[in-house]
């Protein structure tokens, strides 16, 4: 396949005095500032359609609105028609949907989360603003971060859905000029032995294969995350992703147009797959109506991924990355996905207070799209630059001949589309008609949206029920749970090894860890938690949980917690009750930030650095279980220090920390047992968590530590079970339930009681030492146990054995038990 | 000695082979795959490193297979210049007809078709799947270049990353031919080192347990674990007493010296 020829400007389109020849690439004669001049004298000859507003009655303005497929409301349409002064193009109206929309504007959340995140920090190099927050490792690298919700598309294709939910996640973080070293995906199905079982397993299924497909082909592993099945997700999954990249702190690139690039129009140049009407309304809540009637340009609202493109976009991109090194240039790089090339390049264009010209003729596309389409379509594996004049044919040659595009993917290539102005307006040509000319800043600046709140009204108790006779058959029915089991058999496929990097993978420790750059001792830690039974109970515990439960994550292997971002994963917030579980989510882990101070700094919080709210997730059977799902990043300077969960050696002493309360709202134990919800929910003891998370970290850093696991799911129980169960499962363990708490509490709640705390085992002849630091911090140390060579796993109570089980069967149940769900 | 690293577009493997090789001293630069073909008799080796090459489209590796560098490939392995390819590697290698190169006229003879885990004779689990695995070294020392420096019977603990894995042969007498020469590398074995035929231990259904095989004049290997990925001592799984060894190095490190070492005994 040839080389696409660019289409030269119509003689009479006023743009063809305004903009140099794209078709031969030549600078323009003479210099740049007349240009701009002669574009502010130039009044436009014909504009495309418009769509009547002004004048209509409110039933005749829905009308045409609904009629053109748009979501907007009428007001909303009426607010655009008097700033323009006009009635809008359909173009127009596409693009103000789309940027007003939810996802893009944050209309309802953003006043909130401004009220609560803590979002600077003294190692915060960029907060939420851009596609990526970045913090500092230390003087020279630093980790760039972002977190997506792909929840809709995921329930309506499980497989394309997830993989775009990838694709878009890692454009984020290397738009940002940094190296994607990892993905870890936090996951919520539906009950798989409910009512919805064959459809939860099928979405369960899809959504894994498209993360392994897309993320292997790219070539990032994936090494962290979590999968929880709750019957509130049967209609509604929750596919978050959460992808780390590296970065060098003076090499960072900015997703907005750089200084002087309106005075000295600059060029924007899209670079990637040619645009096609994939993903079409994607973050508009129009996509239904635009489904039903507009089928020829229905191709549904989930994109399309292609990790091959991606790859090699990629590494193209690395070469962007390198010639503006080497020429000293800033550019400005940004990623294309919700909102799609209008959002992608309004934001950069007004985040520098300049306006762009842009002519779709001179788009690459897939075919003969209207205006509208080409606009706001979320055509996948695009970016888009804003760069000098002067290195523009080192830049088409990189990504059209170096890594020729064209010929690696039909119709790919980078194209000139526009100039950079410094009128602030932003206008869009196609076919020698204005498609769109509106103000940057009106545009980008969105709206918002006051929402009520109230409390919903739910009533929680504890269940009342007596205290089992045997617990073999509990600890294994537990083991078996969906919720608890091994999640060997969905992360066997993916890649947790591509780039050498990996220190720590999936099912070794609460936490991945990389090693991404080769000569320097750094780690960096990934995981990602959140317990949607607990935000049943109360959203603002699951928040403040989740940052915790993070944090420990994080500790176990022996980080120290960076940063973190949150996706918030909530139902309709025009629902008032709905509107309230987010923010009391939104406040909980504020709070966890805040009373947790990142280590080394007092009183200063853990930063939440980005983050992505998603609103909607329901049916008509009810909203999602609230579900703040947290990820955070921790580093360890010396990767060799970590520890893993895996028991180590017989003899070893067995340790825990935290104390148990009766905390079992929402737990395995409840759910599974007794088939209850329950209302003791564990809450954040936020001094006491502060000091195991810094003991922890302090202890491993020492070398006191052989093997560490977080209490979470299944309590203390599960916990020790499956450091004996995790690979190489070669030892045993016998614990005294006794030591963990005093003699009132019933056993059933000293072994599955969710609050916090860590089993550690330790390295023999360290025991004194590690007793000494917890001391330190202000904790009890509880000797509870030791690792056995036989291969049984044992807890006692006054003398008796509670749980006498074979370490072989108890594995076989614990691995197949994810297997069995997902069949 | 200098060494190129093959880019095919989709090619993911080739960062991670190029420090490997680096790092036991060959001096080495990655070959994209439209750099001029002429360019490639200026290096002493060749690794074809893991990804997904044209996309898998066709099978994997057939695309790569066809490519222009291709042609200049086989004809610096007819030079005797060592040549690894490493899982997706291998694939193109197989495409290609360099390996197992029996027929010496460039015949695909051979397929890595997909991964069919059996257990207890039923299918437990089909496709792409990620492991370490262990493999024994089946050839001689010297035999081939990526095991120069290998002894037989050594096993190494190296991690497995792929969908199709599974060596199958279109002529039933092929795989006798390959043992009788001496063509079989690395087979999948437990932790003794015997080749149990079934999943795990035979990790994607390959005849005869068969992981690695290189050309009959040994110069050309193809292997579906990636050394790579198990040269330094920290990528170990927590469980491998190397993992915290001081002065420890990973299994996979030996391929690269392997192949420095041919490179050094051919000059």
């Amino acid at each position: 396949m040839g080389r696409k020829p660019f289409k030269p400007f119509a003689f009479d389109s006023p743009f063809a005095f305004s903009l140099v020849n794209f078709a031969t690439g030549q600078l323009p004669p003479t210099g740049i500032d007349k240009f701009i001049t002669v574009h502010s004298c130039i009044t436009i000859q014909k504009r495309c359609t418009l769509v009547k507003i002004i004048g209509l009655t409110d039933q005749e303005a829905e009308a045409n609105l609904r009629g053109s497929g748009l979501g907007m409301s009428v007001t909303e349409a009426r607010s655009i028609a008097k700033v323009l002064n006009r009635d809008p193009t359909l173009a127009e109206l596409f693009c103000y949907d789309a940027m007003w929309s939810e996802h893009c504007s944050y209309k309802s959340s953003r006043a909130t989360l401004r009220e609560f995140l803590p979002t600077t920090g003294p190692n915060v190099v960029m907060g939420p603003v851009e596609d990526s927050g970045i913090v500092a490792i230390d003087d020279q690298w630093c980790v760039a971060i972002s977190h997506e919700s792909h929840n809709h598309p995921s329930q309506v294709l499980p497989n394309e859905g997830a993989a775009t939910g990838i694709g878009g996640d890692v454009r984020d973080v290397n738009c940002m000029g940094a190296t994607v070293v990892a993905t870890a995906d936090p996951l919520r199905f539906g009950d798989p032995y409910g009512p919805q079982a064959n459809k939860v397993r099928w979405v369960a299924e899809g959504v894994v294969d498209g993360i392994w497909q897309y993320g292997n082909a790219l070539g990032v592993p994936n090494i962290a995350g979590d999968i929880v099945f709750d019957e509130s997700f049967d209609f509604n999954c929750l596919v978050n992703v959460v992808a780390i990249g590296i970065v060098k702190r003076n090499e960072i690139i900015r997703s907005r147009a750089p200084k002087g690039a309106g005075e000295k129009g600059y060029d924007v140049i899209l670079v990637g797959k040619p645009t096609d009407a994939s993903g079409l309304g994607g973050v508009t809540f129009a996509s239904e109506a635009l489904r039903e009637e507009d089928e020829a340009t229905n191709r549904g609202a989930v994109q399309i991924p292609d990790p091959f493109l991606k790859n090699v976009l990629f590494k193209a991109n690395d070469d962007l990355f390198r010639l503006v090194r080497e020429v000293g240039v800033e550019i400005g790089f940004k990623d294309l996905g919700g909102g799609g090339f209008t959002c992608a390049t309004s934001e950069m264009g007004s985040a520098a207070g300049y306006g762009m010209e842009l002519d779709l003729d001179l788009m690459h596309k897939a075919g003969d799209f209207p205006s509208e389409v080409l606009c706001i379509a979320e055509t996948q594996e695009r970016f888009l630059i804003i760069s000098p004049r002067e290195l523009r044919e080192k830049i088409l040659k990189i990504y059209n001949e170096d890594w020729d595009l064209p010929n690696v993917y039909e119709g790919a290539r980078a194209s000139v589309v526009g100039r950079m102005t410094s009128d602030g307006r932003f206008v869009v040509k196609h076919k020698g008609q204005m498609a769109v000319d509106v103000s940057i800043q009106h545009l980008t600046s969105g709206i918002r949206y006051q929402r009520e709140e109230k409390p919903p009204v739910k009533s929680f108790s504890e269940p009342v029920a007596e205290e089992p006779r045997e617990y073999n058959d509990v600890m294994m029915k537990i083991l078996g749970s969906p919720n608890i089991a091994s999640r060997e058999h969905v992360y066997r496929y993916y890649d947790t090894e591509v780039m050498g990097n990996t220190v720590i993978r999936p099912g070794e420790a609460d936490a991945g860890l990389i090693a991404p750059v080769r000569g320097e001792k750094f780690g960096v830690a990934l995981a990602a938690d959140s317990n949607p039974f607990y935000g049943r109970i109360s959203p603002y515990w699951a928040g403040a949980t989740a940052v915790a439960e993070v944090m420990r994550n994080i500790a176990s292997v022996g980080a120290t917690p960076s940063c973190l971002t949150d996706c918030l994963n909530f139902g309709n917030p025009e629902k008032p009750e709905a509107f309230w579980e987010f923010r009391e989510a939104v406040k909980g882990l504020a709070e966890a930030c805040k009373r947790i101070w990142l280590k080394g700094y007092a009183d200063q919080p853990v930063p939440i650095v980005s983050g992505n709210v998603s609103f909607y997730n329901e049916s008509p059977a009810g909203s999602v279980d609230p579900s703040p799902v947290v990820a955070c990043v921790g580093i360890i300077k010396d990767y060799n220090k970590a520890v893993t969960m895996d028991l180590k050696g017989a003899g070893d002493k067995l340790f825990l920390i935290g104390p148990r309360y009766d905390e079992l709202g929402g737990s395995e134990y409840y759910r599974t047992i007794l088939g209850e919800t329950g209302a003791n929910v564990p809450i954040v003891r936020f001094d006491l968590e502060k000091k195991m998370i810094y003991a922890v970290i302090d202890a491993i850093d020492q070398g006191l530590v052989a093997s560490c696991h977080d209490i979470s799911n299944g309590g203390l129980a599960a916990t020790v079970a499956e450091m004996a169960l995790t690979r190489p499962a070669a030892f045993g363990l016998e614990i005294d339930l006794g030591k963990a708490a005093d003699a009132s509490m019933r056993t059933d709640k000293i072994m599955f009681s969710e609050s916090s705390g860590f089993v550690i085992e330790a390295k023999p002849g360290s025991e004194t030492r590690l007793a000494e630091v917890m001391k330190g911090c202000g904790l009890d140390l509880m000797e509870i146990g030791s690792v056995t060579g036989s291969r049984r796993i044992v807890m006692r109570r006054n003398g008796k054995n509670v749980v006498d089980l074979d370490l072989d069967l108890a594995r076989k149940v614990w691995v197949e038990g994810l297997t069995e769900a997902m069949r | 000695m200098k060494i190129a690293v093959m880019q095919f577009p989709g090619t993911n493997c080739e960062y991670e082979c190029l420090v490997s090789a680096r790092e036991v001293g060959m001096a080495g630069e990655l070959f994209r795959w439209n750099r001029p073909a002429a360019e490639m008799s200026a290096f002493d080796g060749f690794i074809v490193p893991g990804g997904w090459s044209y996309a898998d489209r066709i099978r994997a590796g057939a695309i790569a297979s066809k490519e222009p560098v291709m042609d200049a490939l086989r004809e610096e392995a007819a030079k005797g210049k060592p040549i690894i390819g490493i899982c997706n590697g291998f694939q193109i290698l197989v495409e290609s007809g360099l390996l197992p190169g029996t027929s010496g006229n460039g015949k695909v003879e051979m397929a890595l078709a997909q991964n069919v885990m059996i257990s207890n004779k039923k299918i437990v689990r089909r496709g792409y799947y990620v492991d370490w695995v262990t493999i024994r070294h089946d050839a001689s020392p010297r035999r081939c270049s990526g095991s120069f420096d290998i002894n037989k019977g050594e096993l190494l603990q190296i991690p497995i990353a792929h969908g199709e894995g599974n060596l199958v042969t279109m002529e039933k007498g092929l795989i006798q031919k390959l043992n009788d020469e001496g063509q079989v590398v690395f087979r999948y074995c437990d932790s003794s080192g015997r080749t149990i035929p079934e999943f795990p231990v035979n990790v994607n259904g390959s005849t005869e347990n068969i992981a690695g095989i290189c050309n009959p004049e040994g110069n050309v290997l193809g292997m579906m674990p990636h050394p790579e990925r198990a040269f330094f001592n920290w990528q170990l799984p927590p469980h491998d007493p190397r993992k915290h060894q001081m002065g420890a190095v990973g299994p996979g490190r030996k391929i690269f010296e392997s192949m420095k070492r041919y490179i050094e005994a051919r000059a």
